[in-house]
């Protein structure tokens, strides 16, 4: 069990209340070792598992020969799909039954490379480790597909769901006055959170304990049951703290059904940490995407039409969409528009989400797009987004529920100074550095799930916040703190936040940047119960101060509670509990509708994603918005880009702790760089292999590519999208950073590079 | 990692009679033996740690030159005031390369022995093909994911890049390999993959560094190096260039000029040809260029690694003003 | 089992004996036998910088290094850069107060680190403290108020 409390003291006092810049109350344990992440932990008797892959992509498994490695010393247990416990397939995320066949985490069938085979299981992770080595796979290979380049790969196949289509695209481009189109590509990106998967578990009868870092504790637990037929409370997950995760922790995993079958088979607790080359094959990251956009504009830069087909790559024998069009969509005014998006099966393991799955690709697309229109027509890149800027969403015809791009747009050029821009390409240099500036708009929507919480007020004041949603590095643990802090009236210090424990009150997944709206909102309800509680009891107890007074409310403030008729005379919480002989309050609370409350509803709601509601649902189109303002440097003679200098302007709608959502804006805007200028997955044609599965091959930003960056909030609250007026922070940065950067390359070298990463050979 | 046994080498001759014996390695700073180890690349069975003995550590720079010992930091060789003033091109490769805490660990003799990046060389398990590991086995990069591969001095066997930094200024400062009382000048030392990619330098069995010399010059004096890569920091050079040039009296033509490249070839490259064209020289812009282009005759690219080809010259041509500049 | 020894490590300033295979590494000694989990393993390959420790004062990736390797000489990780209940570091607090970090995991690494950076003197400038960082990876993308924390903790520091 985590706790998390806040009792040392970090910042003004108005820092406690929601909205304040409180520093993280988890920092105290992350910044001395003492933070207790998932893996951490060594149950009596645990022995250490490594995963055999694959190093075909394509083919079957015809023998595995086990012997040597059986007898390395130290091994278990070498288990392959003809010795593994058999378990059931379970309900995937979106609650779709499953079918009634076994889960075979282990292969027989490989469709891409780094599928595992086999899993050694020795006393000590060097054994297990050097076992796997040693485990001899004969296979029968056949000739891969390795991505949607490989021509034999086709076109793929349509998913109607993602068609968007209004007014009459293809005539208004056909007469349009101008017209411009392009492919966009972006390559196969990856999470790689710094703290590598994997998990440790432990049976104890049918009572089984996982500790693996999670995004979703529920919806994994859920699985893990499933798998093993035994019932939903009998699974403990424990993810008290996350090393970070950008979508790739959130659902179960192959590798985790093999550690609960080991440990099941060995009864020991069995530690699995997948090792850092698996971190690109166990699971799927972002997938390679295209899209060709046609725009039809007037002569002065009014879009008439857009026409956008797309695809991304998935795997062999599954679906992963991200949707390209999500942005394409809403971004501008235009009256005929049509999206299309394919999905083609490659020798890939099945892509997964990484930060702004859809919206992030989505907006390289249109916001480079409308750049190349601005050039065509000849007006400032920030003119023709105002030109075109979208009054009411245009395709569900409905009013934002807040939108402050225009204000982000005029924020933000303000401080980056871009009336300073010289209009044309290659006309700004320094040197042998040719500079540009680049701007670009992104977007993300509110999803909205349900909520619950616990609060409790203890006999000795401290009130206590609980739930089995997580914190990564969002700020889950401050944030809720400060929401129950403001809605008791308590000094945020005495506040306790316990998460990351599947025994505690349900959440829904930390995914779609939804967790910190609706954890907040439910804290608050749960919290004002409480108090309403301890206001009841401290004007009705026979025992109470305040029994005399005669009073229908108090006040609470600080910590005291108090008369409006007798403001003078205020008395500690702790001393009410204490006249009052309580123990404790407690207010569970959901934000669940009224026809969601039964069990069934209540459970699916938290373990799946069935009852999430889009961005549109109701009278409003909900989203947040930004913009990116970004100076390039680009060495004329050796193509290198560095990002000197950038300013964001962000609406995410109220901020609860503007110093942790800026933390989080900048490090979706650092990915971004990185996306923009790094980051590829190269992928070797003739075999499927990732070449580059490493941290050093790889690149990810180092400290040394980022710049001081800005960043300036525009939002407002918005009640609409939620509770107490926040919309997605988290995911929302990352998006227009790429589009930014690779049109400010295009100001500053005449290069117009439409396939991510820009990296130095695209510029010489 | 397979298994080994630990020794800890009282003495040079410790070491070097233990080394003599058969899957055995010396283990300094241990970043490219452990992590090919990890790797599968390497599987010694004894280890013998050489970090212990003393007086392998050494820097000295006199009126003849350097004398690093084989077992002096990167992060010390780097920031030694009068390697800074005598061979700024040694320090500024040495900073340049890996991270702050590898060149804490890193010594410079593992330094000049440290392998290829290439991926299919790293990964036995999933590519059996690899002529540096096995002999005769084939090569899995040529029509691979070669960006980071050589474009100068490859072979139909190899085209695998030589990583490091620091070699590339050594080479270009005719700097000397010890092995004990054995002297091979660094050029000498490393060798060109041909049909015997495994062999990749001089050194027999039973012999290990034990300092590095490197000649005073004044080309050296007035030497910078010049790595450019796609990420600013923590990353191999996609091309590099250790250029040191020295003016006759009357500031402008010049006497001496020593070019080393890194990131793009098979070995520490000296780029002589450029040199030649150069010495006796005015520094000119137009000059320099031309000159340049020199640098990569004969190069030969694979696919990805295109680019290099015409990065390189570029790169030699800029670190040629830059040196130019100091001296 | 096989091959093990028996070794004695000095770990912030504590003597230790522990018996594991010459191959282990001091990163995994630290986790799996010392239950030191303070220092994280983000790559296991020298590639990250979470491992970093000091030995003999100076940072350095455990990883890469054998456990072995370092009997005799002095190892600090971050559970004894500051004592429990005792004041924190500088560098420390300053990561605090400049939230120069979100999930956690490079932290440690980051920390150790800093501390060496700024006693190098490698802290002088906001390019320099960017260079000298850049051996930590960080994929929250806390670099912005790492340097922050750095050029902060390298006043209180001199
Ligand atoms: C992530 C990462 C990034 C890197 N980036 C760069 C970079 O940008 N530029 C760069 O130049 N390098 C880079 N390196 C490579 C690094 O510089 C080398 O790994 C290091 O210098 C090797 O030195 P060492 O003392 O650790 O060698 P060890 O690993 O101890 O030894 C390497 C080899 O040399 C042998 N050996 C060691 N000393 C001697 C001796 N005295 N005599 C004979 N044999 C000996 C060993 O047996 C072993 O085979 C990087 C390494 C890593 C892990
Ligand atoms: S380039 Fe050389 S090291 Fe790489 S696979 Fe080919 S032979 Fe092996
Ligand atoms: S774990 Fe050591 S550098 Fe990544
Ligand atoms: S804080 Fe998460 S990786 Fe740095």
């Amino acid at each position: 069990m985590t706790i998390v409390d806040t009792k040392m003291k970090r910042g003004d006092a108005s820092d406690g209340l929601l909205g304040g810049r409180l520093a993280r109350i988890d920092g105290p344990a992350k910044i001395t070792g003492a933070a207790d992440y998932a893996m951490e932990h060594s149950p009596e008797g645990m022995v250490y598992a490594v995963i055999v892959d694959s190093t075909i992509a394509s083919g079957r498994v015809v023998a595995i020969d086990t012997s040597a490695a059986e007898a390395y010393p130290g091994v278990l247990v070498v288990l392959t799909p003809d010795n593994a416990l058999p378990i059931k397939t379970a309900t995937d995320w979106t609650g779709a039954p499953p079918p009634a066949v076994p889960y075979e985490p282990l292969a027989r069938e490989i469709t891409f490379a780094g599928q595992h085979i086999a899993a050694v299981i020795a006393e000590t992770f060097e054994q297990a480790t050097a076992a796997a080595a040693l485990v001899k796979v004969t296979y029968e290979e056949t000739a891969p597909i390795s991505s949607f380049d490989d021509p034999r790969s086709g076109e793929g196949y349509p998913i109607d769901m993602m068609t968007k289509e209004w007014g009459d695209a293809d005539a208004a481009l056909a007469i349009a006055p101008v017209r411009i189109e392009q492919e966009y590509k972006t390559p196969r990106e990856y999470n790689v959170p710094i703290e590598p998967h994997g998990l440790i578990a432990h049976w104890e009868g049918d009572m089984l304990t996982l500790w693996e870092p999670s995004q979703w504790i529920d919806g994994m637990s859920r699985t893990y049951a499933e798998w093993f037929s035994i019932p939903f409370e009998n699974v403990r997950m424990l993810s008290p703290y996350i090393g970070g995760g950008f979508g790739s922790k959130a659902l179960p995993t192959r590798y985790g059904a093999v550690a609960a079958i080991a440990a099941k088979m060995l009864d020991r607790p069995v530690k699995l940490a997948i090792t850092r080359p698996q971190t690109f094959t166990a699971f799927g990251g972002r997938p390679a995407t295209r899209q060709t956009i046609a725009l039809g504009a007037t002569r002065e830069g009014k879009l008439l039409s857009i026409v956008h087909r797309s695809a991304n790559e998935t795997s062999m024998d599954d679906v992963a969409i991200e949707p390209l069009g999500s942005v394409t969509s809403i971004m501008y005014a235009v009256p005929n528009f049509s999206s299309r998006q394919n999905i083609v099966p490659v020798n890939t393991v099945k892509p997964g989400a990484l930060r702004a799955p859809g919206e992030n690709p989505s907006a390289f697309g249109i916001e480079c797009a409308i750049d190349e229109l601005a050039y065509e027509v000849g007006i400032d890149p920030l003119d023709i987004r105002l030109l075109n800027y979208a009054e009411e969403d245009p395709h569900a015809k409905k009013p934002w529920s807040t939108r402050r791009l225009r204000e982000a747009y005029a924020a933000g050029a303000e401080a980056f100074g871009w009336a300073k821009r010289s209009p044309s390409v290659r006309s700004m240099r320094e040197g042998k550095q040719l500079i540009g500036y680049g701007v670009a708009a992104g977007t993300y929507p509110v999803r909205r799930t349900p909520g619950e919480a616990m609060v409790r007020i203890l006999s000795n004041g401290t009130i206590e916040v609980a739930s089995s949603g997580i914190d990564m590095g969002q700020g889950t643990y401050t944030i809720l703190a400060q929401t129950a802090a403001e809605a008791i009236g308590v000094p945020v210090e005495t506040v306790v936040v316990k998460l990351g424990d599947s025994s505690l009150p349900r959440a829904p997944v930390a995914g779609g940047s939804q967790l910190a709206n609706l954890m907040t909102g439910a804290v608050h309800v749960a919290a004002l119960a409480a108090r309403d509680e301890l206001i009841g009891l401290a004007i009705n107890d026979p025992n109470s101060p305040f029994r005399d007074l005669q009073a229908n409310t108090l006040t609470i403030e600080g910590g005291q509670m108090s008369s409006p008729r007798d403001a003078g005379s205020s008395v500690a919480i702790a001393e009410v509990m204490r006249r009052t002989g309580r123990n404790s309050i407690e207010a569970l609370r959901n934000t669940l509708p009224e026809n969601l409350r039964n069990k069934d509803d209540h459970f699916r709601n938290f373990t799946t994603i069935s009852t999430m509601l889009s961005p549109t649902e109701g009278d409003y189109s909900m989203h947040s918005w930004c913009v990116h303002f970004v100076e390039v440097r680009v060495d004329v003679d050796f193509g290198t880009v560095r990002v000197s200098r950038m300013v964001s302007a962000l609406d995410s709608g109220r901020l609860y702790n503007p110093k942790l959502a800026e933390s989080q804006w900048k490090g979706g805007i650092i990915m971004g760089i990185g996306q923009a200028l790094l980051e590829e997955g190269l992928v070797d044609q003739r075999n499927g292999h990732v070449m580059n599965n490493n941290l050093g091959d790889y690149l990810v930003p180092t400290n040394a590519d980022i710049p001081h960056l800005e960043v300036i909030s525009v939002g407002i609250p918005d009640t609409n999208a939620s509770i107490l007026g926040g919309k997605a922070v988290g995911e929302l940065a990352i998006v227009g950073v790429a589009p930014a950067i690779a049109n400010a390359v295009y100001h500053a070298t005449g290069i117009r590079v439409r396939d991510l990463p820009i990296t130095l050979e695209k510029l010489i | 990692m397979r298994d080994f046994s630990y020794l800890r080498a009282g003495s040079v001759d410790e070491a070097l009679s233990a080394a003599a014996m058969p899957a055995t390695m010396l283990l300094a700073g241990g970043t490219t033996l452990l992590d090919l180890a990890k790797c599968g690349v390497n599987a010694p069975e004894r280890v013998v740690d050489v970090t212990h003995l003393k007086g392998l550590d050494t820097i000295r720079v006199d009126a003849e030159g350097a004398f690093i010992g084989a077992l002096a930091k990167m992060s010390r060789v780097a920031a030694d005031p009068a390697i800074l003033a005598g061979f700024p091109a040694v320090s500024e490769a040495l900073w340049q390369a890996a991270s702050a805490q590898i060149r804490n660990m890193a010594t410079i003799g593992g330094n000049l022995l440290q392998r290829t990046r290439c991926a299919y060389f790293r990964d036995p398990a999933s590519f059996p093909a690899c002529n540096k590991r096995v002999p005769g086995s084939g090569c899995s990069a040529m029509e691979g994911v070669n960006r980071g591969h050589a474009v100068l001095g490859t072979s139909d066997a190899c085209i695998a890049t030589y990583p490091g930094d620091l070699a590339a200024a050594l080479v270009a400062f005719d700097a000397v390999v010890h092995l004990g009382e054995r002297k091979v000048p660094i050029d000498d030392f490393f060798l060109l993959p041909g049909t015997t990619p495994h062999k990749e330098h001089a050194m027999q069995p039973g012999e290990m560094i034990t300092t590095i010399t490197i000649p005073a010059s004044a080309a050296a004096r007035h030497s910078t190096y010049l790595k450019v890569r796609d990420r600013q920091s923590y990353e191999f050079a996609a091309a590099s260039a250790a250029v040191g040039i020295e003016f006759e009296a009357d500031h402008e033509t010049i006497r001496d000029i020593r070019i080393g490249l890194g990131g793009v070839a098979t070995k520490p490259w000296r780029a002589r040809a450029v040199e030649d064209a150069l010495r006796g020289k005015v520094v000119e812009p137009e000059t320099v260029k031309s000159a340049s282009r020199l640098a990569v005759e004969g190069a030969v690219a694979h696919g990805g690694n295109h680019y290099k080809i015409e990065l390189a010259p570029r790169v030699v041509e800029r670190a040629i003003l830059k040196s130019g500049a100091l001296a | 089992m096989s091959n093990q020894t028996t070794i004695n490590l000095e770990i912030n300033g504590q003597a230790h004996t522990l018996a594991v295979e010459p191959r282990v590494t001091l990163l995994d000694a630290l986790r799996d036998h010392l239950e030191l989990t303070g220092t994280k393993k983000g790559c296991d390959q020298g590639q990250c910088g979470a491992c970093t420790v000091h030995v003999d004062g100076e940072r350095v990736l455990s990883c890469l290094t054998l456990a072995v390797q370092v009997e005799g000489r002095a190892v600090t990780t971050i559970e004894g850069l500051s004592d429990p209940g005792a004041e924190l570091h500088p560098v420390q607090s300053a990561f605090l107060e400049h939230d120069a970090f979100q999930c956690g995991y490079c932290t440690p690494g980051q920390i150790m680190s800093a501390v060496s950076c700024i006693r190098e003197g490698h802290a002088g400038s906001d390019d320099e403290i960017r260079e000298y960082m850049s051996g930590n990876l960080c994929r929250c993308g806390a670099y912005p108020h790492i340097v922050e924390a750095v050029r902060e903790a390298a006043k209180v520091m001199s």
